[in-house]
Parts: structure tokens; sequence; C-alpha cells
């Protein structure tokens, strides 16, 4: 855990990177985003679900690991790959429902405007 | 310390050998002689100190393949939870290792330039924020405390009120009432009195402080389900004031007799929470 003996001297950091919390160490060096400085930038709420998803696993990654669960490859929230099949698959579903109701093949163009909700 | 400590042999040109330039911190260049130990990002250049224009300052940072770090190739490394600890853990360790000795203004993880002038420009504009920062955490250092609520003593079992000749019949149901109510009033009184001593214990600690921030507690996928947090706070505090701080915090735990609340010191840390703009209040 993260309690740590003082150290008696000031001015040395003892949190050495084993031992420190990583949750510790991610709320510090991701807080506010990683899209403030530099040249390449990630959407910042990529990064707030990242941290959110992260909290849930970061205490048995390799638990995990070994379990050989890997939902942060299927979660939408992290992997958009997932999230574009999920939508694609509920977008097919849907079109799919509404030929049913107006009572044609789900491949056949559809009369009305394509809008969602509609 | 100049530029040319720097070896960035492709920086910035195009091609699959390219170089991004990653930066970890911003120091005062009149810190002893460091030479970076610390491998820095896996499968990059060495780390090395680039000299900040107007003087005094330089930038702790290394040469990485820039195919590594596109916005494609970080979102996809970030999201994998191993690589994303690797990457924090190096991050982490290059900065504590530059502030051995001296102040430092960590970056965040992943602060990334398609190459050294790039970033050498960027860091400029934010020189006066650099300065100001490093005077702000010289000889002072993060200090962080949580406070958990320990697993309860088991509820003690409620007197079986079913037998009592005058809750049984028309009165059964009302009791029943009553149990429920009584127990969710002893959650909440105790719910109260777990955050009173949260920020009890920041008031103490912030005594001794110069700024503080409360963060929002550790959810308990992390503490554990039975024992949630209640603070998690950092502290910026004098080199000279840190020990006072520890004991100060320290003797708070066990004294809330009945609440089985549990105080965690660490540090020092580097400032990271104290060190961007807009960050920690002021005391």
């Amino acid at each position: 855990m993260t309690t740590l003996d003082f150290p008696g001297t000031a001015g040395t950091y003892s949190p050495t990177p084993s031992t420190a919390n990583l949750a510790d160490i991610l709320e510090r060096i991701l807080d506010k985003g990683i899209v403030i400085a530099g040249d390449i930038k990630i959407e910042l709420l990529d990064i707030e679900l990242l941290t959110i998803r992260l909290r849930l696993f970061i205490s048995s990654v390799e638990t995990a690991k070994k379990a050989g669960i890997d939902w942060w490859e299927t979660d939408p929230a992290l992997s958009s790959r997932a999230a574009e099949n999920a939508l694609a698959r509920e977008n097919e579903d849907l079109r799919g429902r509404l030929a049913e109701l107006e009572g044609r093949p789900a491949g056949t163009p559809r009369r009305t405007r394509a809008k969602a909700g509609a | 310390m100049t530029a040319t400590d720097l070896s960035l042999p492709h920086a910035g040109t195009a091609g699959g050998d390219a170089t991004a330039t990653c930066v970890f911190a911003v120091r005062r260049d009149d810190a002893p002689e460091w030479l970076p130990e610390s491998p820095g990002h896996a499968g990059g250049g060495p780390v090395g100190l680039l000299a900040l224009p107007g003087g005094g300052l330089q930038a702790v940072v290394q040469p990485v393949a820039a195919a590594d770090f596109t916005e494609e190739a970080l979102r996809r490394r970030l999201s994998d939870p191993v690589e994303l600890e690797r990457c924090a853990r190096t991050h982490h360790a290059v900065i504590t290792a530059a502030a051995a000795d001296g102040p430092v203004v960590p970056l965040p993880l992943a602060t990334l330039f398609t190459g050294v002038d790039r970033a050498v420009a960027a860091l400029a504009d934010q020189r006066a924020h650099f300065l100001a920062a490093l005077d702000r955490v010289t000889g002072r250092a993060e200090w962080a405390v949580k406070v958990h609520v320990e697993p309860s003593e088991p509820a003690r079992a409620a007197p079986d009120e079913g037998t009592d000749p005058a809750t049984v019949g028309t009165g059964a149901g009302a009791a029943y009432l009553a149990r429920v109510r009584g127990r969710e009033r002893d959650r909440r009184a105790r719910q109260e009195a777990v955050l009173r001593v949260a920020g009890h214990v920041h008031e103490v600690a912030a005594a001794f402080a110069v700024a503080a921030v409360r963060r929002t507690p550790h959810s308990t996928e992390i503490t554990g389900k039975d024992r949630p947090q209640v603070l998690n706070a950092a502290y910026l505090v004098d080199d000279a004031r840190a020990a006072e701080l520890v004991a100060a915090v320290r003797a708070l735990d066990g004294t809330h007799t009945g609440l089985d609340v549990h105080i965690e010191v660490s540090g020092p840390w580097v400032p990271y929470s104290f060190t961007r703009s807009g960050e920690g209040t002021g005391l």
C-alpha cells in the first residue's frame, strides 16, 4: 500500500516507482488530461473514461490477465473499434426491426428519412 | 547544459524511423550536474536534458519512435492496462529521478512534440509559468493523506422485537418500520461522523501546508469493498514542516473511537498536484 515510512531526510523522494500505488501515480500524471502541452492530442473524454475504467482493474490486472479477461478490448468506453462494432450491431438490429414494422425485407431501401428516432 | 547533450539523430524527420520528443519535466539549469540514468520509455533514445531559450531552464526529454506515439498508437497503448502501467511508472521514475537534487515541474504523461524544435518553442511559451511553479515548490514537497473507513464491528444483533408482546399483531408492521428507520438513522449518523473525521484530518494536515488539494476519493474497486476511502488529499509542505505534518496526522490515527478510520500518509512526492496553473488551493 501507500503508507511509507517518513524518510527523515527532506528533499529526497521516497515513493519509489516500484512501490508507489499505481492509482496514486495515475491521478497525478493524468489529472486534467494529457492534452495540455504537446503536439499529439488525445481527447480528454477518452482519458477520463480511461481513468474511470482503470479504477476497476488496476488492482487486479495480473489476475485478470491470468483469467483471460480482456474486457478492455471489447468495452466500448475503451476501444473505439469495439464502440463502432457495438454501434454497427445496434444500428443493424434497429434497421431490421424498423423494416419488420414497415412490413418489408431488411435489405430494401426505405421511403422515409433515415433520421434516428423518426 | 546545452541541447548538444542530447543526441536525437532523426529528430523531426519524416519516415519510418522518425522520432518524436517526449518531455517529462522542466527544471532549473543551475541544479547540480545530473545525468539521467533512467532508461525512459522502452524503445526510445537516451533520456537527456534540453536547454530552453532565455537561460535558467532545462527540459528532461527523450527521443521516442514517432510511430509508437501517434494519437492512435497512444490511445491503443494506454487502453492496455499493462502498457499503461509501464508508461505511467516510467514517467514517474524519470520525474522522480530528475527531482532528486532540485525542484522540477512535472509534465503530464505523454507530453509529446513532433521534434526538438517544437518542444523548445512550446516550452519556451510557458517559461513564466515554469519559473513561477519552480519558485512555488522550491524547498517543498507534496504529501498525500488518505482516510479509509475500516470494516465496522459486526452490526450488533438487533433485539428480536418480533417476540415482544407489544409488537405482535397489528403493531408488528409499525415496529418493523421503526427498526428500518432506526437503522437508516444510524447509518446516516455514522456516515456524517466519518465525513467530519475526514474534514478534521484535512484541517489538521492543511495547517502545516502552503497549499492543498482534495481529490475524489478512490472507489472501493481500488481500496477494497470493505474499506471505503473518505479523504484523498495532497498538501504542498515546506520540507522543514514535513515531519510535523506526518506526526500530527499519524497522531490522529485511532483516536476516533467507534469509527474505525485509518489514516495513511505518503510522501514526499514530486509536487505533481501543485505545479499546474490553477491547481491547489492557497492556504
